[in-house]
């Protein structure tokens, strides 16, 4: 029976369960990975490069090493002699390298490691390393680096990973490290010909700066060597990536290496892939020492950055109002390091024209090196980007035409069994429900009050689209002990999203558990089995599945079990709340009773294991086209009615309503949560979040210039909607959340400026001097 | 090479004014460690360049607040967040309970000082916009001495204030607000909790023989190199408007921006015109009501506030004594 | 140069040696508060909030020579029937939860000083404390609740 509609009559899926730990969350008494008791390590600070783009002439560490309480000092070079090219890592590309070696390529990149007993001499040898650079030319903006030098650099390394990638390799003379293109239909003909016979085109330059993450947690890497072994301990969303990483790089098998992650004090990308971990084991192996790096908070928005991409597009539709051509020519600012740049742009590119129904589509995205901190995953995994570009230009387009925004979107949706511009066809993605919930949620057809004093109201409306990562792997352990508690073994890292909380959940149900009978296990590689990555909203349906599958399993072993003790087929036994049953005798038996019965003996486990594995069909080279993309989509919309203030330029929120098809919502509350999270955060990027950069120097990266929203930017009002859409083959027919409402949050905002205000803005944030400046333009222009 | 010997300035913790004065003379380059947050940010940021750290905390007498006869003195140690919450402060100078209230967070209020936050010269700062208006004097000690420095010639440039060599502030004299006809305005430009980019502390003073005037003080935060002040005086009954007007064209005069990432010159200037008109407005509103021209025992800091950040500030009760 | 001082952390004496750099964030973790947390280094964001005497601080920019002696709260050492604890749990006021402990003490501090806050006293008060998981909702929630809480239960002892 397909994974549809009913439960396994557990009564844990579609509870709002208590999160797990909660209580322990709140008296600060959770242990993150800072907080871990650890043998004793040495600390390491970094010297780190001042200059954007230059050669490394000498790297002189006499002066460090003469600090009381330093213990070594670790140069790239050192360290390039040590391990070769495995030095260099990376998820796509191997590029990187955790301490530079020969030139710098950002400000801020690592040049020198201290290591030091304590914190206090680690510092004060750094500040005495001397680095003589021979500066070479710097490329900050995207255009500038795609159309040319200088080149950051000398040749591109693609992972080895990675096959379709293989065409990459050593290829010169470039910043554009990938380049993903769709093309379906003529855009140019569908264009012309709709003009001609009365339709309408919108064309527009857009821009997203780089922003960041900012989990308030700061990262936090520690590692020792035991002999043949390494031991890590690490704040990462992505522990069974991190082992083969360091395995690669050590030059050792996977099981001489042991990752261990910890609660996450939130993560949203931040914390993936290779962070300070390459360093750490690097430095741990080999100068055999226990080493401990911390980064503070300037350090942190050196380590990973959200892309800054610049879209030029264009959107048109016919005389009736029906999208026939989109076009899209996107541009990823990745840094200096490609990290998982390469994915990000293939996945957005692929979901550039939009949720709509389009036959002529054209969309080239390139993935494009400059020198500054590298930009890697972040939320939504570079979508909110390009849903910039197509709800700007939907919401314009419907104008155009004299049509409602929203009605112009509804007339477009891509329906249930619809091919998507990727070629895909559309499952378990309610764009209209979603659609339909935040514009009734908001009041879209009630009268508004659009001037009020100096204020000037009004609603927008944005609908998002998203591809999930595929293919991807998921494996799960469950173990049942003899008291009816299990734990469950997952590589699954829980960041803030409850995934300890509903893989619990999906466990209990086949086994009719009850709330905290079911124990997640910190991912810990020794032990929970491998998990692709716990990132872009996967692990619910993935993990999810693989969870659901052992839990399955362990109810088939337990039937058999009691049918064995009842003398009766299995198919006459039934595992209930009250234990197991057989229809035909009537004989019940309790989980404890059962194996204690069975084993014998007291405190022994059933374990029972299960893997969810997706597969795709590659996009075409040449068209992007394929008929299995993605294992599913991800659907959701926002309704926003605000208010400009046309005196400070300052727009006040009062009314956010987001909605998300989860296909089925585990735990409604955690769903919420995760709606509304997500949209509080988008606030930020559509009104004041940004990286400045000044000659590739990151100009506010403490968090008194980088703002985040307080409680105080928050709307009056936040309704989250969940819409169910079941998904035939998710977990009781879910699947993820994480980011579905930060997607088109930003385009909300700005098509409720345009519609309260008049005015179309490109670029973002929205900042009140923006928003200014645009209106003493308007009032000029009258 | 030691650990110790980079630039971490020395600890010095006196137990009495006397000794404070005689560090500050004798040390290289010390620097008062009053609430202690600006100057640790600093030093964490590697910009402060102090050889020593002269911490006043334990120094007694420097906490009290003392209604005297022409209004407040309050010394350099007590903390934003008691100016925000005393009952003595609410009562003689709402309008500086109501903008030291508005200062960051409550963490930042319950530790900075009055005393730190005048030292620092800091343009973007809240409160010197308040002491302005209400024409405050700055009492400063050194082994030399004590003098007043009346706030309206306290700073004098960019972070570059009246304190001589050897000085601290130990005091801060407030003359009781002679009406309650006062507003305070500030704007931010990124997150709603962010530094200001804009701030005008408005107050209206009945003067002439009859009372037949009005005199406007205005003191600008975040706007120029320093906090700036101005006063016009208008006659009773001219129109508001007019008044308005008038208070921007004069502060035109004064506003004087830094860009930065909070925003360019042109941005900030326009900003700085609407905290004054916004001001301006909600002190006039209050001086119209039938009770304006009282002092004592008026409407202390309970209005309802509405600033220009569309946010309706909190409607301030009546604290617990603390 | 190094002190030796008294550190009165949740009604606990101990005597620890600190020199007159250390923050009083790192001493408050090694000798095991683990509640109270660094998030920005410059009193920005609130997770290394603490109560000293009753009012919160920002342990990241404090010296531990001020606060000899001091009484001290973190959230780690609220007695297990707190109030304030009861409701945040009560509110699913958490999500990653490492922000929480601060906004607990700031709840604290802001119903000792008034009792029946409003809504916008209380956004007001929590201003300075950031959660990047966007739990503002259900923390000003909580918070409302235990102020009624608490009121209810003085009702009921002056019936």
């Amino acid at each position: 029976m397909a994974n549809g509609l009913h439960s396994g009559a557990g009564g844990a899926v579609g509870e709002r369960w208590a999160r797990t730990d909660a209580r322990a969350k709140v008296r600060g008494e959770l242990r993150y990975a800072a907080d871990q008791p650890l043998r004793p390590c040495l600390d390491v600070v970094l010297h780190r490069a001042t200059r954007p783009h230059a050669l490394l002439e000498s790297v002189d560490v006499e002066d460090a090493l003469a600090v009381d309480g330093v213990v070594a000092v670790v140069t790239g070079a050192q360290l390039y002699e040590r391990f070769g090219d495995a030095l260099m890592t990376g998820p796509a590309f191997s590029d990187q390298p955790c301490l530079a070696v020969g030139k710098v390529r950002y400000v801020g990149e690592p040049v020198a490691a201290v290591i030091a007993r304590g914190l206090a001499p680690a510092r004060a040898a750094a500040e005495r390393v001397l680095v003589d650079y021979a500066e070479l030319d710097a490329v900050h903006d995207v255009d500038a680096a795609a159309a040319g030098g200088p080149y950051v650099h000398e040749e591109l390394r693609p992972s080895i990973i990675f096959g379709d990638l293989k065409h990459l390799r050593g290829k010169r003379d470039t910043n554009v490290n990938y380049e993903f293109n769709l093309r379906r239909g003529d855009v140019a003909a569908a264009e012309s010909e709709a003009l001609e016979r009365g339709g309408a085109t919108v064309r527009e330059e857009f821009w997203c700066p780089p922003t960041h993450h900012v989990p308030i947690e700061l990262p936090f890497t520690a590692a020792w060597r035991d002999g043949d072994r390494l031991e890590i301990l690490s704040t990462t969303q992505t522990p069974s990536y991190v082992r083969q990483s360091v395995a690669d790089l050590l030059g050792i098998p996977l099981n001489a290496v042991r990752v261990r992650s910890a609660p996450l004090g939130g993560s949203f990308g931040a914390k993936m892939y290779d962070r300070l971990e390459p360093l750490a084991a690097a430095l741990a192996w080999s100068q055999k020492l226990p080493v401990r790096i911390v980064a503070n908070r300037e350090e942190a928005f050196l380590l990973t950055t959200r892309h800054g991409v610049a879209v030029t597009s264009s959107m048109t539709a016919d005389a009736e109002g029906r999208i026939v051509a989109s076009s899209a020519d996107v541009r990823y600012d990745t840094g200096a390091y490609a990290d998982v740049g390469p994915r990000i742009t293939g996945k957005s590119g692929m979901v550039a024209a939009g949720p709509y129904r389009v036959d002529n589509v054209k969309v080239r995205s390139r993935c494009v090196y400059t020198n500054k901190p590298s930009a890697g995953p972040f939320r939504g995994f570079g979508v909110p980007q390009v849903t910039w570009s197509h709800e700007s230009l939907a919401d314009e387009l419907a104008r155009e035409c004299g049509i409602d925004p929203a009605e112009f979107r509804r007339r477009n949706l891509l329906r249930e069994g619809d091919v998507s511009a990727v070629g895909t066809p559309i499952h378990s993605a309610d764009f209209l429900g979603c659609l339909d919930a935040v514009t009734e949620a908001v009041g879209w057809n009630t009268p508004l009050q659009r001037e009020q004093g100096r204020l000037r109201r009004g609603r927008g409306v944005a609908v998002g689209l998203k591809a999930v990562l595929t293919p991807t792997i998921s494996n799960a352990v469950l173990q049942l002990n003899q008291d009816s508690s299990a734990t469950l073994l997952i590589s699954t890292v829980d960041m803030g999203q409850g995934s300890d909380t509903i893989m619990a959940q999906i466990a209990a149900e086949a086994l009719c558990l009850g709330e905290g009978q079911v124990r997640v296990v910190t991912a810990d590689t020794d032990v929970t089995p491998y998990d692709t990555i716990t990132a872009g909203s996967r692990s619910t349906y993935h993990t999810g599945n693989a969870v659901r599958r052992a839990a399955e399993a362990m109810r088939d072993k337990l039937v058999g079990l009691a049918a064995e003790r009842f003398g009766v087929p299995a198919t006459d036994v039934k595992l209930t709340a009250d234990g197991l049953v057989s229809a035909q005798t009537q004989q019940r038996v309790s989980i404890p009773e059962l194996l204690h019965g069975h084993f014998g003996a007291r405190g022994t486990t059933l374990t029972t294991e299960a893997n969810f594995t997706t597969s795709w069909v590659p996009y075409d080279h040449e068209t992007g086209q394929s008929e299995r993309v993605t294992e599913h989509w991800f659907a959701g919309a926002v309704a926003a009615q605000l208010t400009v203030d046309t005196e400070t330029g300052r727009v006040h929120i009062e009314h956010l309503a987001v909605a998300g098809d989860v296909g089925r919502a585990i735990n409604p509350t955690l769903v919420e949560q995760q709606l509304t999270g997500a949209a509080i955060m988008g606030v930020g990027h559509a009104l004041f979040d940004q990286l400045v950069f000044d000659e590739g120097q990151i100009v506010n990266g403490t968090l008194l210039d980088y703002q985040l929203p307080s409680v105080l930017d928050l709307p009056d009002k936040i309704t989250p909607i969940i819409v169910e859409s079941p998904h035939r083959t998710g977990p009781y027919g879910a699947k993820g959340v994480g980011e579905t409402t930060i997607i088109p949050l930003a385009p909300a905002i700005a098509n409720a400026v345009r519609d309260a205000i008049g005015i179309r803005f490109a670029r973002l944030p929205l900042t009140p001097e923006r928003i200014l400046t645009a209106l003493a333009a308007q009032e000029t222009h009258k | 090479m030691s650990a110790l010997d980079l630039a971490t300035p020395v600890l010095h913790r006196p137990d009495t004014l006397a000794e404070t004065c005689s560090l500050l003379a004798e040390l290289d380059q010390p620097m008062v460690y009053g609430g202690g947050t600006a100057v640790q940010i600093l030093l964490k940021q590697g910009v402060l360049f102090a050889s020593d750290l002269v911490d006043i905390a334990r120094v007694p007498g420097l906490d009290r607040i003392e209604e005297t006869g022409e209004g407040l003195r309050v010394g350099a140690m007590v903390t934003l967040r008691r100016m925000e919450t005393d009952p003595v402060v609410r009562r003689l100078a709402p309008l500086a309970a109501q903008v030291y209230g508005r200062v960051a967070n409550p963490r930042v209020r319950n530790t900075a000082s009055v005393g730190g936050n005048l030292a620092h010269g800091d343009y973007r700062l809240d409160p010197p916009t308040a002491l302005l208006a209400l024409d405050a004097r700055v009492e400063l000690t050194s082994a030399g001495g004590t003098r007043l420095v009346p706030v309206r010639e306290f700073f004098t440039g960019f972070q570059e204030t009246a304190l001589g060599e050897g000085e601290l502030v130990t005091a801060v004299l407030i003359p009781a607000q002679p009406s309650p006809a006062a507003a305070f305005i500030k704007l931010s430009s990124l997150s709603v909790n962010d530094w200001p980019c804009a701030s005008a502390a408005a107050l209206l003073v009945p003067t002439g023989r009859r009372r037949e005037r009005w005199e406007l003080r205005l003191g600008l935060g975040a706007l120029a190199a320093k906090p700036e002040y101005l006063s016009l005086s208008v006659p009773v009954g001219t129109a508001v408007d007019e008044v308005l007007e008038a208070a921007q064209r004069a502060a035109d005069q004064v506003i004087d921006p830094i860009p930065d990432v909070r925003g360019g010159v042109g941005f900030k200037r326009r900003l700085g015109l609407v905290a004054v008109r916004d001001a301006v407005r909600a002190a006039w509103d209050v001086a119209a009501q039938p009770t304006a021209g009282s002092t004592r025992g008026s409407v202390p800091g309970s209005a309802r506030e509405e600033d220009s950040d569309g946010q309706r500030t909190a409607q301030r009760r009546w604290w617990r004594g603390r | 140069m190094s002190t030796d001082i008294e550190l009165a952390v949740n009604g606990v004496r101990q005597r620890v040696v600190v020199t007159d750099d250390d923050l009083l964030l790192e001493v408050l973790r090694r000798i095991g508060h683990t509640s109270v947390r660094e998030g920005c280094g410059v009193g920005a964001c609130g997770a290394c909030t603490v109560l000293a005497d009753g009012r919160s601080v920002s342990s990241c920019l404090a010296r531990a020579v001020r606060y000899d002696g001091v009484p001290l709260s973190t959230a780690d050492g609220l007695p297990e029937d707190d109030d304030v604890v009861a409701e945040f749990v009560a509110a699913g006021a958490m999500q990653c939860g490492y922000c929480i402990p601060g906004f607990v003490l700031m709840g604290h501090e802001l119903l000792a000083e008034n009792p029946a806050p409003s809504r916008a006293e209380i956004a007001a008060h929590l201003e300075g404390n950031i959660c990047r998981c966007g739990t503002y909702q259900e923390i000003c929630t909580a918070i409302e609740a235990t102020a009624r809480r608490r009121q209810a239960a003085q009702e009921r002892r002056s019936a």
